[in-house]
């Protein structure tokens, strides 16, 4: 009976000062350990206006960047853009659908052109603007961008049926923004 | 010639002429030249102003030509060429992988196919005719359906089919684009039309103002020309006249000095010779001499006179006269001459006339030289005519002197006046004279602000009348009765 007591004392004691302790730390207000993280920004898939798909779900939208899909419902080749190497907005591309890395993309580019399963490459584009002129001007074409670079030329497609500005829309960008288009 | 009532006239009543020399006449003929150069000015002026249209609408049809045809075609010009670099830069995409380089290309042909679209449009809203119009909007249709495959073979490129896009330009490409080119040169043809067409415009009033401006200058040479000649023959025919007026002048005085000469040097060499014997044929042959003499003193004075007047030598005494005294003053001074001729006088001289302003001996002397004349060239008849009389209208004194001779004929009538003139039918009929006694005459009726007219019919006889202004109203007229060399005035 003691020694329970004397164990439950200890932890009561244990227990209170790591209360105190966790306090004092806390009213010290010394800066966290972690970097602040970035807000996030929705990553807006864009395809021309004349294609009719409004909305595709993640699986699909996956298969066509993969290559797997080739053609468009009215007929028309698909054709990708990507912007250049290194810029956030590719990286979100490879981690989110792709689920890889730069040098796996390569390697994969390679494989599949080599094996015949891709007939063309994605286009690598140097800006945004160049990506919506690039799907403006090509009907088969399908990029991204951030959903602040979206004009009238280009058309947002739904993924699993939300935009890019709608709650749990999952193509989001956690990097920033390296510099701001004019 | 003016017509004028002269009161006191019997015999040669209204309707007669008063003619006052043609002064009219013989102005225009003196300056016909000037009225020829008027002319040609008129003319000239006419031809500039009618060059001056045609240039003005000249400018109007170039500057019309320049904003319309020249503008457009270089309008067309532009086109054609941004259409070429339309189809130029979508091609070029296919010479590159590189999709940035892909999409500059895009963006260079859709600005150059912006450019054709908007040069379009701006050419349908200037059409002016159904030709153009249907012209354009086939332009605009054709331009259209190039663009369709454009866009395809831009799609096509840029989703990497490049096989495919040139087969689709080979396929439609090529012929929409004909269509295309085919359409620019029909509304460059149009505009080259347009052109042409107010060029010719241009041409024609070019040459129209070159017709006007060779027609004036022939027009102006041609009529100086004849001023020139008309400038010359007029002094050649005044010189001309002058000579013969001076040669007459010469003939007639030597006539009516030879005869007197003649006359004293008879009776002188009938004296010496002597053939006159006794006192009474002595004294005949005297009075011959005396008589010739004193005949060739009067033509002396005469020319002297003439000469006196002519260059306003004569200091003017003025004063005012009553019209009684000079008229009594003449008729002394030519009553041996009327009395030896057996002529009538006949003097009707209105009561109470105002005076007048003059210096009597030149003025006796006016009134002399008309009584004379009358005598000179009256017929049978011998009866003069003296009057005087008021011209209440005119407030004007009027002496006339009235004969009823052989009277001057219409034509002669502007050149009585003029020094040493003699009409042909005077010297015909053999009547002797200098020719200087009406211009002496109306030379002193104008000293003292007055004139000398003349009413006369072939035939019937002539009236010469002194007009001068009453005394009250010479101040208005002293100007013209001013002596040039005293300076003196009425």
């Amino acid at each position: 009976m003691r020694a329970t007591l004397r164990v439950l004392g200890i932890l009561t004691a244990s227990a209170i000062l790591f209360v105190l302790v966790r306090e004092t730390n806390a009213q010290a207000g010394s800066p966290s350990p972690q970097p602040r993280v970035n807000p996030t920004q929705a990553l807006a898939i864009v395809v021309n206006r004349s294609n009719p798909i409004d909305n595709l779900s993640f699986g699909e939208l996956r298969k066509i960047f993969l290559g797997e899909r080739n053609h468009w419902p009215n007929g028309h080749r698909v054709a990708i853009a990507m912007l250049d190497y290194g810029q956030p907005e590719r990286r979100t591309v490879l981690r989110s659908i792709y689920r890889m890395d730069e040098k796996g993309f390569q390697d994969y580019l390679l494989r599949e052109m080599f094996q015949g399963d891709v007939f063309v490459a994605p286009k690598t584009l140097a800006s945004p603007t160049i990506v919506r002129k690039f799907v403006f001007n090509a009907p088969g074409a399908i990029g991204y961008m951030r959903a602040s670079d979206v004009d009238a030329s280009v058309k947002v497609v739904r993924i699993d049926g939300l935009l890019p500005e709608d709650k749990d829309y999952r193509l989001q960008i956690d990097e920033p923004s390296p510099s701001k288009e004019p | 010639m003016k017509k004028r009532s002269i009161s006191g006239t019997s015999s040669l009543s209204a309707g007669r002429k008063l003619i006052r020399g043609s002064w009219l006449v013989r102005t225009l003929s003196r300056h016909l030249s000037i009225v020829l150069l008027f002319l040609v000015l008129f003319g000239q002026t006419g031809v500039a102003l009618f060059v001056m249209r045609d240039l003005s609408r000249s400018n109007a049809t170039v500057e019309k030509m320049y904003s319309g045809s020249v503008q457009g075609l270089l309008r067309i010009g532009d086109m054609q060429y941004e259409a070429q670099e339309t189809r130029r830069s979508t091609l070029y995409a296919l010479t590159t992988a590189d999709g940035n380089q892909q999409v500059a290309y895009a963006d260079q042909s859709r600005n150059a196919d912006g450019r054709v679209t908007q040069g379009i449009a701006q050419y349908l809203a200037e059409v002016r005719s159904d030709r153009e119009a249907r012209a354009g909007q086939q332009l605009a249709k054709d331009w259209s359906d190039y663009l369709k495959v454009r866009d395809d073979v831009l799609g096509l490129i840029l989703e990497g089919s490049p096989k495919e896009a040139v087969l689709l330009d080979l396929h439609l490409g090529v012929s929409e684009f004909d269509h295309v080119r085919r359409d620019l040169d029909d509304v460059k043809q149009s505009y080259d039309e347009q052109a042409s067409q107010q060029l010719a415009t241009v041409a024609d009033l070019s040459r129209r103002s070159m017709v006007r401006l060779t027609a004036a200058l022939a027009f102006g040479m041609s009529f100086g020309t004849i001023a020139i000649w008309a400038i010359q023959r007029s002094r050649v025919r005044s010189a001309e006249q002058l000579a013969q007026l001076q040669m007459d002048f010469v003939a007639a005085v030597s006539h009516e000095l030879r005869t007197p000469v003649t006359a004293i040097l008879t009776a002188g060499e009938n004296i010496r010779d002597g053939l006159a014997l006794n006192r009474d044929r002595l004294f005949e042959q005297g009075s011959v001499i005396t008589d010739q003499a004193s005949e060739l003193m009067n033509i002396v004075e005469q020319v002297l006179l003439f000469s006196a007047t002519r260059e306003s030598k004569l200091a003017h005494s003025l004063r005012e006269l009553r019209v009684n005294e000079v008229i009594e003053h003449a008729l002394r001074s030519t009553q041996s001459l009327i009395k030896e001729a057996g002529f009538l006088i006949d003097t009707k001289i209105e009561p109470d006339l105002p005076p007048i302003i003059a210096d009597l001996p030149v003025l006796s002397q006016c009134m002399q030289n008309l009584i004379v004349n009358a005598v000179k060239y009256s017929d049978a008849k011998r009866w003069v005519g003296i009057s005087a009389s008021r011209d209440w209208e005119k407030n004007e004194i009027l002496m006339s002197v009235q004969d009823l001779g052989i009277g001057i004929e219409p034509s002669e009538v502007s050149r009585i006046f003029e020094p040493f003139y003699r009409s042909p039918q005077v010297i015909g009929a053999k009547i002797h004279g200098t020719g200087l006694g009406l211009s002496i005459a109306r030379r002193s009726a104008e000293v003292f602000g007055g004139e000398l007219t003349v009413s006369t019919e072939v035939g019937v006889g002539s009236v010469f009348t002194v007009h001068l202004p009453v005394a009250k109203d010479i101040g208005q007229k002293e100007a013209r009765a001013e002596s040039p060399t005293t300076g003196a005035r009425a």
